[in-house]
């Protein structure tokens, strides 16, 4: 071989090769892609989240690499591997106050342009915006509805109707009160989830509020929604629309009390009945859904439920399979393939083959007007459900009164955001 | 019986008083409710029903609208007309939507909108309709909706138009501000379903027919409020909602089965006229609560003055029982049988058994403190076992818890009941007296017997005693008869009767003074007296007694007792006398007696208390005899004293004078070693003489020489009170040195004193000793118990200037040896020296009715050398001396008891007479009463003596020489 075909000969190679690194250094949906996917252990196990990884693989040749992280070392771990360059392609995370540990705008890719955007429902899309109203991920979960649950059968005995605004639901609490009924069931032992309730559509219909109180530039002392949500909750113990031992209930005893007929309503969720209710004089046909009213917002309110996302790392090797992996789970084909026989409330508009309550369905077009992103729990920094509860505690037990209790929960929010 | 009948007679009275007040009260409110609610529904029906006139107009007018704007809509044609016009309207009247409605109940609204009706919203046969809808927005209205003619809107065919009213909007239309905003108005239909609510936030109810079930309405109310509707009825129930008496009045509004129902509490019903019926009401409350103030008021305050008057009139009682009680001994408790408290307690308890009145009250057990013969006073089971209106007794004897006194008490218990309350009331009577007078009398008793005993005992002792010199007198003077004319045999049987006589008589005076102070007839004779005289007088009378057992009498002067006091000399002598003579009598040859005098603190300045304490070491007593030695008529029998000559009535004697005296007499003895008596004795002090001669004669110092170091302090004690200076020594050699040394410097003694005997150099030898040395200035002068006579001559010679008697004086000294300053020393002498012839050729006047007495007188004088004439009264001697020449008489001898006229009677006609003797001639009283009374007797009837019989002629001398002044035989004669 002379030199010159030596040379080209090792040009060719060269070439090759280059062309060869080159190919390799290039983003795509290629099959054989591998994808890291990380998320909380306990999430992972989720049936539907199991069925739609094994589609992907199964009709895309690519290979996830799920990344299973304890539940109570997941926030920690997941922030050093995003610190060390080490994030997933996909990370899951709830859009809460735990998110801010990320740079979201640095590690995390704006998902408003995709094609599956139109296929969420309003709440759920409206779950997984940021404060600025960018798309940060797919909600891939099973959701709920929270709201005032009542007992209708009941209620319809009793010549009474659900109310739709906060002066009905007064009068109703009041007629029920006065034949003796107990009007709420209200898990005054350790449950924290019906004041979130109330405070989200205070900071979802105002995101300005949100910021100002996270950046300490107001306290809950100086939002009027807070106290009248304090003092009406204060007024109905003492009147007894939460019945006369609501301080022993806890999350174990509301089965018994609604199912019972004890108490006509509970704030809770629809899954809830799937899950922990359990049948006593009645049954989950009894029930029905309408807004929470405690006095923060006149028509009322509904929680949506909390959403697990799918977000994509942009400083990920796989960007491209990674949002090609999204639009696979948004597909209706795919999603509802995952979701078959899932008790949860819709979070695509073409999702079918979920089961969902007749209680949400019945009331979703006052859902769909009066349903909140869940905002007080999960936005608010500081915000703890177990600070929550003892300061009502004490103003159950009449330690504070109403504006001790606001100054409680405003200290306890601060000292556990650490200011 | 007929308190008690009046008693419920007014009870009964006053419940058929109240009673029919109640029943009046009662029946007069029920018809005020009864009409108020009346008024108050009638007032209801009125305000509803011109509510139910405002809704029926207002759906008439809708429709009417409706009617009207379907008309014109298919007058004019144009579909764009017609959605301003609809907006129009819409803004005028203030419905909420407004449709075009097709007969299946689709409708098309002004905007183009679609949608579709309920039902019940869609008019079926020409009739006009109100109903239930909902508005596109999912907004709950009320839907009136008219059938129109067939026509089309926007290519939309209809048969109806109707609008839907906001059903707060409605409900504003039926409100009511009546009844303080308490009504509760809906529209409902026949079945409950309720249409509108005028309640905020009412629509929540949905049937109120259920929610009335709910509320706990009775099936019954509720199938007839049903059966109302069912037949358009109106009506008015009043029944109780949720605990609160309600009215619910129901008027059907005339169009379907729609009624207006208004649910109203009876409070806000008749508010308005339960106010009125509240004001009557609390008017009439307030006259009654004033009518039965002032009755309750008026019995209170004429209970309090009732229960006031009572508890004065208790107090009173209380008071009366208390002054009573303290009047008396007898002792009153009251006492609660349940609970033994004490209910009422006399308050004498405590002068009479000194328990505090409180004390007791609390405890009345405390009474057991002072029960002498019982320790339980109030047995439980013996007081329940009195029977009701029973009472029991026993005698109980208590001692007063201060004083000791003891005090016997009758304590008879009654069991009392008065209503149900059972009290014991404790009368304790008090038998003290009772008790004392049977004691006393028991006394008495065993005193009788005693005396009758003693009274044998004296007999005995009498007949024994007086027959035993009697026997000596009569037998020796059957032998002086005999042996007449034997001159030495005379001598001595006279000399035995005389001894004997002695004896009888010395045993008549004690009977007699026994006799006299056992009787109380004995009283003292208090004057001045001299103690140092006292005391020489007790020395030459027991000194030559104790000196014939060759005993050793001391007499000791301790301190410095007063040397002059006021008191009975005689009585104080006889009583000394007593007790030295029996120490000598009881103690054998050449025994010890000691007499001390001393002065003990008395707390009265002008009262000095004075021991005289009497020892000797003589046979002694036994301790049984001595529990009795001052008994009369006792004496120890034993050997020894029954050969000692004793009446036994002298140491009763001088217990009793003691005891006169207010002075104690004790006594210490011991068998076969002696005995101690010891006599205190008060003795009031003359008030003191200024005293400075000492002074005056500048006796500034004074040596005293004795062997016993006692009698030396006792002397400088005696003579501080002097300014004398007292040096002393207790050696006669050194006062020899003492008395030169004080010569040498020039400062001698003024006086020296010397005991007689001391050893190495008695008195004698050192007074000589100071007369070699130093001269003869200085007066020495022997101090001496002994009897100075055998050695005067002696003493003198050796340069003595005087003796003094022991125990050393102040007075005595200074009487001593004031002749010596002033130059009489051998002027010193005493009474005892009257010379024997100093009776010699007097002649006396003796007043004596017993012949034989005045035959001795008469005989005993001659002897004296004097001369008597006897009267045989006092009459007689009365006349003889008014009869006789001036100083005829030297003296007269007056018998004190005598006929005719008594001796103090004659005295007085004597001294009263004219005679010029009357006044200065001595008239001495013979007596045999020698008690201090008789003396005075006779002083006070003018007499200057004093003689008990029988007569000692050495008293007629000494009495003699002190009342004529004679010193020596026929001097004034």
């Amino acid at each position: 071989m002379t030199s010159a075909a030596k040379r080209l000969t090792a040009f060719a190679f060269a070439l090759v090769f280059v062309l060869a690194a080159f190919a390799a250094c290039v983003p795509g949906g290629e099959k054989g892609d591998v994808l890291t996917l990380m998320g909380k252990k306990s999430d992972m196990e989720k049936s539907y989240m199991k069925r739609i990884f094994d589609l992907y693989e199964e009709k895309t040749g690519n290979r996830l690499e799920v990344i299973e992280i304890e539940d109570a070392e997941y926030e920690a771990e997941a922030e050093k591997r995003f610190k060390d360059g080490r994030g997933p392609d996909i990370f899951m995370h709830f859009n809460n106050a735990d998110l801010g540990r990320f740079d979201v705008s640095e590690n995390f890719m704006y998902l408003n342009g995709e094609s599956w955007v139109g296929e969420l429902t309003d709440s759920a899309r409206a779950y997984c915006l940021d404060g600025d109203g960018n798309l940060l991920g797919l909600p891939f979960w099973e959701s709920s509805v929270s709201g005032c649950y009542y007992n209708k059968t009941l209620l319809d005995s009793l010549g009474l109707k659900p109310a739709s605004t906060q002066a009905e639901f007064d009068t109703l609490c009041r007629a029920l009160a006065d034949i003796g009924k107990t009007p709420i069931c209200w898990a005054g032992n350790g449950c924290s989830w019906m004041y979130q309730f109330a405070l989200d559509p205070v900071f979802a219909d105002d995101p300005t509020l949100l910021a100002k109180l996270n950046s300490g530039e107001i306290s809950y002392a100086d939002i009027p929604e807070v106290k009248a949500m304090t003092e009406w909750i204060s007024n109905a113990a003492e009147l007894g629309w939460f019945g006369d031992d609501y301080l022993k209930i806890g999350w174990s005893e509301i089965s018994d009390v609604i199912g019972s007929g004890d108490a006509v309503m509970t704030f809770i969720w629809d899954t809830w009945f799937y899950t922990d209710f359990a049948a006593g004089k009645y049954t989950v046909d009894d029930f029905a859904l309408m807004p929470v009213f405690m006095n923060t917002v006149d028509g009322g309110t509904y929680e949506g439920g909390n959403l697990n996302m799918m977000m994509v790392n942009k400083n990920g090797g796989h960007i491209k399979t990674a949002l090609e992996f999204l639009e696979f789970c948004a597909t209706a084909e795919n999603y509802n393939a995952a979701f078959d026989g899932i008790s949860t409330v819709s979070c695509f508009v073409g999702q079918t083959t979920n089961i969902q309550s007749h209680m949400v369905t019945n009331a979703s077009a006052s859902i769909e007007a009066k349903e909140r992103v869940s905002t007080a729990a999960s936005k608010i920094m500081g915000y703890s459900a177990d600070d929550v509860c003892a300061a009502f505690d004490s103003l159950f037990r009449k330690k504070i009164d109403v504006d001790g209790c606001v100054k409680l929960l405003d200290e306890n929010r601060l000292r556990a955001a650490g200011k | 019986m007929k308190k008690n009948f009046e008693k419920i007679f007014s009870l009964v009275l006053a419940c058929v008083l109240i009673l029919a007040s109640v029943l009046i009260a009662v029946v007069y409110f029920n018809f005020i409710s009864k009409k108020i609610f009346e008024d108050s529904t009638a007032h209801l029906e009125e305000i509803y029903g011109q509510v139910n006139s405002t809704f029926s107009t207002f759906v008439e007018r809708n429709w009417n609208l409706l009617s009207d704007w379907g008309d014109r809509i298919a007058i004019v044609g144009d579909d764009d007309y017609t959605a301003s016009f609809m907006a129009y309207e819409q803004g005028r009247w203030g419905f909420s939507e407004f449709y075009f409605v097709a007969s299946d109940g689709s409708y098309i609204m002004p905007d183009g909108k679609r949608g579709a009706l309920e039902e019940d919203c869609v008019p079926t046969g020409g009739e006009p309709v109100m109903a239930s809808g909902t508005t596109s927005d999912g907004e709950e209205v009320t839907v009136f909706s008219v059938p129109v003619g067939e026509n089309e809107f926007r290519g939309f065919r209809y048969s109806a138009v109707a609008a839907g009213y906001n059903n707060a909007d409605m409900a504003a239309s039926l409100k009511v501000d009546a009844f303080a905003g308490k009504a509760k108005c809906f529209v409902i239909r026949s079945d409950g379903s309720v249409l509108l609510s005028t309640q905020v936030g009412g629509s929540v109810f949905g049937n109120f027919l259920s929610y009335l079930r709910a509320c706990g309405l009775e099936e019954e109310t509720l199938a007839s409020l049903s059966d109302d509707w069912e037949n358009g009825r109106r009506g008015l129930i009043r029944c109780d909602v949720l605990g609160e008496s309600s009215c619910i009045l129901y008027l059907p509004i005339g169009y379907r089965d729609y009624f207006i129902l208004s649910s109203v509490p009876m409070s806000a019903v008749s508010a308005g006229f339960l106010s009125v019926q509240q004001i009557t009401m609390d008017v009439l409350v307030i006259i009654f609560l004033m009518v039965s103030a002032s009755i309750i008021v008026l019995l209170v305050m004429r209970g309090r003055r009732l229960s006031r008057k009572n508890r004065l009139e208790l107090r009173h009682r209380e008071r009366m029982f208390d002054v009573l009680s303290n009047s008396v001994d007898d002792i009153f408790i009251m006492i609660d049988s349940e609970k033994f408290t004490v209910d009422y307690l006399s308050p004498n308890i405590e002068r009479l058994l000194g328990i505090g009145c409180a004390e007791a009250k609390k405890n009345i057990r405390v009474l057991e403190k002072c029960a002498v013969n019982y320790n339980v006073i109030f047995p439980k089971e013996e007081l329940d076992a009195i029977p009701i209106n029973g009472n029991k007794y026993w005698e109980c004897e208590y001692m007063h818890q201060t004083t000791g006194e003891r005090r016997w008490y009758r304590m008879t218990i009654y069991n009392t009941s008065i209503g149900d309350v059972r009290k014991y009331v404790v009368v304790m009577s008090d038998r003290t007296l009772e008790q004392q007078m049977n004691q006393k009398l028991q006394e008495a008793l065993n005193a009788a017997k005693s005396a009758n005993e003693a009274k044998s005992n004296f007999l005995s002792n009498m007949s024994h005693d007086i027959r035993t010199p009697m026997n000596a007198i009569v037998g020796f003077s059957v032998l002086l008869e005999k042996d007449a004319d034997n001159a030495e045999k005379v001598r001595e049987y006279t000399r035995k009767i005389t001894a004997s006589s002695q004896h009888l008589l010395s045993l008549i005076n004690d009977v007699l003074d026994m006799s006299k102070i056992e009787s109380g007839k004995t009283s003292l004779n208090v004057e001045k007296f001299s103690l140092p005289q006292l005391f020489e007088e007790l020395n030459i009378i027991i000194m030559p007694q104790a000196k014939a057992k060759e005993q050793t009498f001391t007499l000791r002067v301790k301190g410095a007792p007063p040397e002059e006091v006021i008191g009975d000399k005689l009585r104080v002598n006889q009583i000394l006398i007593n007790l030295l003579s029996n120490a000598v009598k009881y103690t054998q040859n050449g025994g010890k007696i000691d007499f001390t005098v001393c002065e003990l603190p008395d707390t009265q300045p002008q009262f000095s208390k004075l021991r005289f304490q009497v020892s000797d070491n003589g046979i002694g007593m036994s301790e049984e005899f001595q529990k009795q030695v001052f008994a009369p008529f006792s004496r120890e029998i034993n050997s020894v004293t029954n050969k000692i000559q004793g009446t036994g009535l002298g140491m009763a004697i001088t217990k009793n004078l003691v005891d006169l005296m207010g002075g104690i007499i004790t006594v210490e003895s011991k068998l076969g070693e002696g005995s101690t008596f010891t006599v205190e004795l008060s003795f009031a002090l003359p008030e003191k003489e200024e005293e400075d001669m000492w002074f005056r004669h500048r006796v500034s110092r004074m040596l005293v020489a004795d062997d016993d170091i006692d009698v030396c302090r006792t002397i400088a004690e005696m003579m501080k009170d002097t300014g004398v200076d007292v040096e002393y020594t207790t050696d006669g050699r050194r006062a020899v040195e003492m008395t030169v040394e004080a010569d040498r410097r020039g400062e001698d003694f003024n006086v020296i004193l010397l005991d007689w005997k001391m050893p190495d150099m008695d008195g004698v030898e050192t007074a000589r000793a100071i007369r070699e040395r130093v001269g003869h200035h200085v007066p020495i002068l022997v101090l001496t118990s002994y009897d100075w006579s055998e050695i005067e001559d002696e003493a003198r010679q050796a340069g003595i200037n005087a003796f003094m008697p022991k125990p050393f004086f102040t007075s005595t000294f200074w009487q001593v040896i004031k002749p010596l300053f002033l130059g009489q020393a051998d002027q010193v002498h005493t009474a005892k020296d009257v010379p024997p012839e100093i009776m010699n050729g007097l002649l006396f006047l003796v007043a004596e009715d017993n012949e034989l007495n005045a035959e001795i007188l008469t005989e005993m004088l001659k002897m004296e050398g004097a001369e008597c004439d006897v009267a045989q009264n006092g009459q007689i001697a009365v006349e003889m001396f008014e009869a006789s020449e001036p100083h005829h008489y030297d003296m007269i001898l007056m018998d004190v008891q005598m006929p005719v006229m008594n001796g103090y009677d004659a005295t007085k006609r004597i001294r009263a007479s004219s005679h010029p003797d009357a006044a200065e001639i001595p008239i001495v009283a013979m007596t045999a009463n020698t008690f201090a009374e008789d003396v005075r007797h006779a002083f006070d009837a003018g007499m200057n003596g004093h003689l008990a019989k029988p007569i000692d002629m050495a008293a007629v001398r000494e009495l003699v020489g002190k009342l004529t002044k004679r010193t020596d035989g026929g001097a004034d004669a």
